[in-house]
């Protein structure tokens, strides 16, 4: 016991092992989110969802996972094969890797960088690479243009994700996302999303548009180009593919409850629940996901052209505006 | 390279399109960068039924769409020669599998007008109501189609369990919940149960109870839906009188043209109705009209249980039906538009000649015109516009 724990103090040793557990957790985590999709969905549809397996359909996740596991993965006889199997990887690591820098609770961070801020716009970037990966990689037309759509939607709502970051920063001071939740205080007009509600809302459209839900999910867009560029995806490379997009949906809604809704803050300082506040850091991800499901399941999608004026004519001069204000107030004030 | 040579017979293909059409001058811009060509179906989950469009896409725009259809075809009017006159119905049923009401109703009106058959004022009437009914089940989820080729996929399963309940009532008046055989030459095939008109009218009340709540209130003012339709599919009057276009995808362009007032059948003159038309002609002005049409079918029920009279529901065509030489034609407005038929009867108890007009078929030439220049996902909603089904244009 003594030498784990001497272990655990090794700044290496302590990363790989908290890594490990992260990563345990983004695998779980997506097999809930499934499971919670598909009840939520169903609860809309006006249906049970799955119901069979396990009590209330709860193991219905392992059978999914089961059932991945046994096909047969195959690959299009024109496909770039290192390409084709590298897509589903560079598409999970980046999802995966942003859990590092997310503070769960006080001190519950793997890694509390000072520029974590910084690292999570760099690593959510790299997610549009495997996209364009996956859909030169099918070499076929329909995943071509679900690439290209990909490509052009993450990196033009990347913009507008940025922008909407700095008034957070400017209030703060900071890039650490420790500090910005200390700055937020424990109750919950003290937090950033009041202040900030245009930045607030301009991210959490963002934030959609970044992880291809629906009203934004036109690189899959299911009624024309059928998957986009995971339409020739099977077995366990599509499994990684939705692995990666569960845990990047689930990391952007941890990510903006931690820069608008105080992180692991309570709402009021008497809920304070000291060692376990991670619970109300779970609680508003999960809030967040929910709405982030419920939107799915309720609007129509949008068009490529609209897409990109929603994003450039609308989003873009409201941060920037919104961003002079802040500067305008903090100068003032 | 295997690849390449499979890639050089693959556009080979392309080259000589299976409908004949010539295709478009290689196309380039100011850069020499080509236009590429897609393959949308005939296993396209999206689409209805199995239609292939070939596709020459520059970017995401189309430049030329080419309908191909043949997927689904069964020699429908062949068969049909070879059957005695009642046994042509079910076969009916297999043509628009979304409205099989109105097939039947074709069908037996071309017959009868070969016959001289008195029809029972009870079984027009039954007729009408099963009909209506018909068009509430096609049109509602046409609605949900529409919205499923948007990308939301909620509104579906609302409108299906409204035609889910419809078909609860067919199933227990007709005995079937799809395939119907229910509307016969001379009349229909049985009276309604006691029970039914009170059960149609409990259903009619509590559907115009949600109506507005499911299918107008969610839908029409969502900004989104406005974007992805309002001047999408856009066509003039002309193109679609020209076209040959009928129903709500002529309709949506402002021509008031319904055979049920045109060219009156049934007891289609005795009720109060409107024809309900849109200026626009667009995707949205489909729905629109889709929707106060369903009001209309509402309102044409009630009329019809209200005033259904006592009696017999089977007219007097005698053991065989065995029509004199001569012609008939029948014509009814089914949910996608007129749905006409032509019997030629040579005096035996087979037709001649079977001919069905299809409204699936005959509107589907607007894709061709109307879709290029269009965005490639503006394709979906342009198929919500025109609503084909595929049993109706393969026959």
């Amino acid at each position: 016991m003594q030498t784990v724990l001497y272990l655990l103090e090794v700044e290496p040793i302590r990363l790989l092992i908290s890594f490990g557990a992260v990563l345990f957790l983004v695998l779980n985590l997506a097999a809930i989110l499934t499971m919670a999709e598909r009840k939520v969905s169903g609860y809309i549809h006006l249906r049970f969802g799955p119901n069979r397996v396990g009590p209330r359909g709860l193991l219905q996740p392992a059978a999914d996972v089961f059932k991945l596991f046994s096909k047969e993965n195959v690959s299009p006889g024109r496909s770039d094969l290192w390409v084709f199997l590298g897509a589903p990887i560079a598409m999970f690591i980046p999802a995966a890797l942003v859990w590092l820098v997310v503070p769960f609770a006080p001190d519950a961070v793997v890694a509390d960088l000072n520029v974590a801020i910084l690292f999570f716009v760099a690593i959510t970037s790299i997610g549009a690479l495997g996209v364009v990966m996956a859909g030169y990689g099918s070499r076929s037309a329909f995943s071509l243009l679900g690439a290209l759509r990909g490509a052009a939607q993450m990196i033009s709502y990347e913009v507008p994700l940025i922008l909407s970051l700095l008034g957070v920063v400017m209030l703060s001071g900071s890039l650490s996302l420790t500090d910005v939740v200390r700055a937020q205080g424990d109750t919950i007009w003290t937090w950033y999303f009041l202040p900030q509600l245009p930045m607030f809302l301009t991210f959490y459209i963002s934030g959609i548009a970044e992880v291809k839900r629906v009203p934004f999910d036109l690189p899959e867009g299911e009624s024309e180009i059928v998957g986009g560029y995971m339409i020739e995806y099977s077995g366990m490379t599509w499994a990684l593919i939705q692995a990666a997009e569960f845990a990047s949906m689930a990391v952007m809604s941890a990510i903006t409850v931690t820069l608008f809704l105080g992180g692991w803050q309570p709402p009021l300082p008497f809920l304070d629940l000291g060692q376990f506040n991670w619970v109300w850091f779970g609680i508003k991800t999960a809030l967040i996901m929910f709405t982030f499901q419920w939107i799915r399941w309720s609007v129509p999608r949008l068009r490529m052209d609209q897409l990109m004026d929603l994003g450039w004519k609308v989003l873009v001069p409201i941060t920037l505006i919104w961003l002079f204000v802040t500067a305008g107030a903090m100068l003032v004030f | 390279m295997l690849g390449e040579e499979r890639r050089a017979e693959h556009e080979g293909a392309l080259t000589e399109p299976a409908s004949g059409r010539l295709v478009s001058p290689d196309i380039r811009d100011e850069f020499g960068l080509e236009t590429i060509d897609m393959n949308m179906g005939p296993q396209h989950p999206a689409m209805h039924g199995l239609l292939r469009l070939i596709l020459e896409l520059d970017g995401e725009t189309v430049v030329r769409c080419d309908p191909i259809m043949g997927y689904l075809h069964r020699c429908q009017e062949k068969i049909a020669e070879n059957r005695m006159y009642p046994a042509v119905i079910p076969m009916t049923d297999r043509l628009d599998y979304f409205a099989n009401m109105h097939n039947e109703h074709g069908y037996c009106l071309a017959v009868e007008d070969l016959l001289d058959v008195e029809i029972p004022p009870r079984a027009e009437y039954i007729r009408v109501l099963m009909c209506e009914l018909m068009r509430l089940a096609s049109h509602i989820p046409s609605i949900g189609f529409l919205m499923l080729e948007l990308g939301a996929f909620t509104p579906i399963l609302y409108a299906f369990r409204e035609r889910e309940r419809i078909q609860t009532i067919f199933e227990a008046v007709t005995g079937a919940r799809m395939m119907f055989h229910y509307i016969r030459i001379g009349g229909v095939k049985a009276d309604l149960p006691p029970d039914i008109p009170q059960k149609i009218w409990d259903y009619i009340q509590s559907l115009e109870d949600h109506f507005q709540r499911d299918f107008v209130d969610l839908i029409q003012g969502n900004e989104i839906f406005i974007s992805r339709t309002r001047n999408v599919g856009k066509m003039t009057q002309e193109q679609a009188v020209e076209m040959g276009v009928t129903g709500p995808a002529l309709r949506c362009t402002g021509v008031d043209f319904d055979i049920r007032l045109d060219y009156p059948y049934s007891v289609y003159p005795d009720l109060e109705f409107e024809v309900v038309t849109d200026s626009a002609g667009d995707v949205e002005a489909s729905y629109r009209v889709r929707i106060a049409e369903c009001l209309q079918s509402i309102r044409i029920i009630k009329q019809c249980l209200e005033q259904m009279p006592e009696g017999e529901v089977m007219g007097d065509t005698g053991r065989r039906i065995r029509p004199a030489e001569g012609e008939g034609f029948g014509r009814v407005e089914s949910p996608r538009g007129e749905f006409a038929v032509h019997v030629v009867s040579d005096g035996s108890d087979t037709p001649y000649r079977v001919h069905y007009r299809d409204p699936s078929f005959c509107n589907m030439q607007l894709l061709q015109e109307i879709v290029p220049g269009h965005y490639l996902p503006d394709i979906m909603p342009i198929m919500g516009l025109i609503d084909p089904v595929s049993g109706g244009w393969d026959k």
